[in-house]
């Protein structure tokens, strides 16, 4: 987009990059929010940013029995980073409406260098008819378990490394939708009072996993995996409504907050057209020959988190379920599960503790299983800053044949975190 | 000491305790828009750990909260929850986009202005502050 400024001696010409419009946006709406401060419903501008140092060591064996054959190899490396920054933007439009957008820009954002990332995460409105009823619409995180609303608000979590299934430094490792409903686009949810209890409810619609969605090549063309005769847009579902997202969660949790349980279910497709989201090794030989399909999946969740003094729990499990016929033909097992329980220990009001201990089970044909164990603290140094340290072992065990009727390779992984950083509202 | 001595000191003594007791009772207030007239414990605890956003009328709550002082302490306790949980409950309302948090204010007669001024507001302060103000509601007692 170029634009030409004009004045009495000169004439000045700049483009202004497609990502540059938001944040121009955001310092016009900064500005009005300055300008707002005394007002009720003045725009809310704040944010927060997680800085880290992390040292990584790895080792990966690889034995393939039948040829005799073994091998390994270690590598260590070290970072520094802005892990994420966000930036929220809250207005309170009138009594029953309230606007809400999500910025967030990931691993020392820069586009000039290409580097990390920025998105809108949120951009929603809620529509509040009653404490029991309220409707909000537009890119949201749907209800589900507990992390999935926070997974991307680093400083109300103590750690700085999360369960795996939600950390997006391993988002090319772990494709989250696998497990998690990354985004829906309409919500209905709310909460009865009942004695000394709230019972939380949440039901929720949105598109095909993100996969689906068209994306623009370097060309310009449009690139789908559906059919490509009708697609003229990117960065839309085409999929049919058969494809899209449902789900919900039910729980309860005490007046005061101090726990909390629930149970969430959601329903969608795996879409398996998209075979550069399967490279060999994440899915066996055998199970390629489920590609070209959508495997329609359901994921279950169960949350369980709460306070006793100065002792706190979280807790989560998903399982995630199949139902296709071509793999019950075939004999392949393609379920996935995972759990990641955290248990911690206040030792002042400003310094935690705790220890982690998750496991996952990534079969889709694989025989593949990880563990995470580790621990770690936070010292909330003021009201805004907070400084972490953890310590992190994932384990990954995999016996498969790369390809159908070859050998079986066993590897097995192992790398070793330390983290420190800093998170800081702003 | 005369008798006249003795009498005026005991009625010092008892307006010494008398205005010991105003100031040591911590009373919720509300703006007059407000409907309820009165508040439970649990009620509060709605009201605080912002589960309830709106009053029966539809209008939005603003809830007033102090820096700090024994008079928070006293209201904390009546709500069965530390200051550390509430901030971390504060934080995931004002992070997940449900609410703001409470407008944390340096002193009593700043939260009794601002309740007084503000429609839908709520707030805590000692009796001595609100003694002679009109504009604004006492909705529950702390003793």
């Amino acid at each position: 987009m170029r634009f030409i400024l004009r004045t009495k001696d000169m004439r000045i010409s700049f483009d202004i990059s497609l990502i540059s419009v938001p944040l121009i946006l955001l310092g016009m709406m900064a500005a009005t929010a300055t300008t707002n401060a005394q007002v009720d419903d003045a725009l809310q501008l704040f944010g927060s940013m997680q800085t880290i140092f992390f040292h990584q060591e790895s080792r990966i064996d690889t034995d393939i029995p039948a040829l005799g054959f073994s091998s390994s190899g270690t590598e260590t490396r070290n970072t520094f980073a802005l892990q994420q920054m966000d930036i929220f933007l809250r207005k309170e439009i009138d009594a029953d409406f309230t606007a809400f957008v999500d910025l967030e820009f990931q691993l020392n954002y820069s586009s000039d260098q290409r580097w990390g990332s920025v998105s809108i995460q949120e951009a929603w409105l809620n529509y509040h008819l009653s404490d029991a009823i309220n409707l909000k619409m537009g890119l949201l995180f749907p209800a589900f378990n507990h992390l999935n609303e926070i997974k991307n608000r680093l400083a109300l979590q103590p750690y700085l490394f999360r369960p795996l299934v939600y950390e997006r430094l391993l988002s090319r490792k772990f494709f989250a939708e696998d497990f998690i409903p990354e985004h829906a686009f309409f919500q209905v949810h709310g909460a009865l009072p009942t004695g000394n209890w709230f019972v939380d409810y949440a039901a929720y619609a949105g598109n095909a996993e993100a996969s689906y969605i068209s994306r623009s090549a370097p060309d310009g063309s449009i690139i789908t995996d559906l059919n490509p005769n009708f697609e003229f847009l990117s960065g839309v579902d085409p999929s049919n409504i058969k494809l899209k997202l449902f789900g919900g969660r039910l729980g309860v949790r005490t007046r005061d907050e101090q726990f909390k349980v629930g149970l969430s279910l959601t329903h969608d497709y795996n879409n398996l057209r998209d075979s550069t989201r399967y490279p060999g090794h994440v899915l066996s030989g055998p199970a390629r020959r489920l590609l070209g399909s959508d495997a329609p999946r359901i994921r279950v969740g169960q949350d369980l988190t709460g306070r006793l003094g100065d002792f706190w729990l979280e807790f989560e499990a998903i399982k995630v379920l199949y139902n296709l016929d071509e793999a019950d033909r075939l004999s392949i097992e393609i379920e996935q599960s995972f759990f990641s329980g955290v248990l911690g220990y206040d030792i002042i009001p400003e310094v935690t503790t705790y220890a982690t201990l998750q496991y996952g089970d990534y079969t889709f044909g694989l025989d593949s299983d990880y563990f995470l164990y580790g621990f770690g603290g936070a010292w909330r140094v003021n009201d805004a800053i907070s400084a972490k340290a953890q310590f992190v072992v994932y384990d990954e065990q995999f016996n498969d044949s790369p390809s159908e009727g070859s050998t079986v390779i066993s590897q097995h992984v192992c790398i070793t975190f330390v983290f420190l950083g800093f998170s800081i509202l702003l | 000491m005369t008798i006249s001595t003795r009498i005026f000191s005991f009625v010092a003594l008892l307006l010494g305790l008398a205005c010991n007791s105003l100031q040591a009772q911590t009373v919720v207030i509300t703006n007059p828009s407000v409907p309820t007239e009165s508040f439970s414990a649990k009620e509060l605890l709605d009201v605080y750990t912002l589960n309830k956003a709106h009053w029966e009328n539809g209008s939005r709550i603003t809830v007033f909260d102090l820096k700090s002082g024994k008079v928070k302490e006293t209201f904390y306790d009546h709500l069965g929850i530390s200051e550390q949980e509430l901030q971390r409950i504060w934080l995931r309302k004002q992070f997940t986009g449900k609410a703001r948090p409470p407008r944390s204010m340096s002193n009593e007669d700043d939260v009794v202005r601002m309740v007084e001024s503000t429609p839908g507001g709520i707030g805590y302060v000692s009796e001595r502050a609100v003694a002679g103000k009109k504009n604004v509601r006492i909705v529950a007692r702390i003793k």
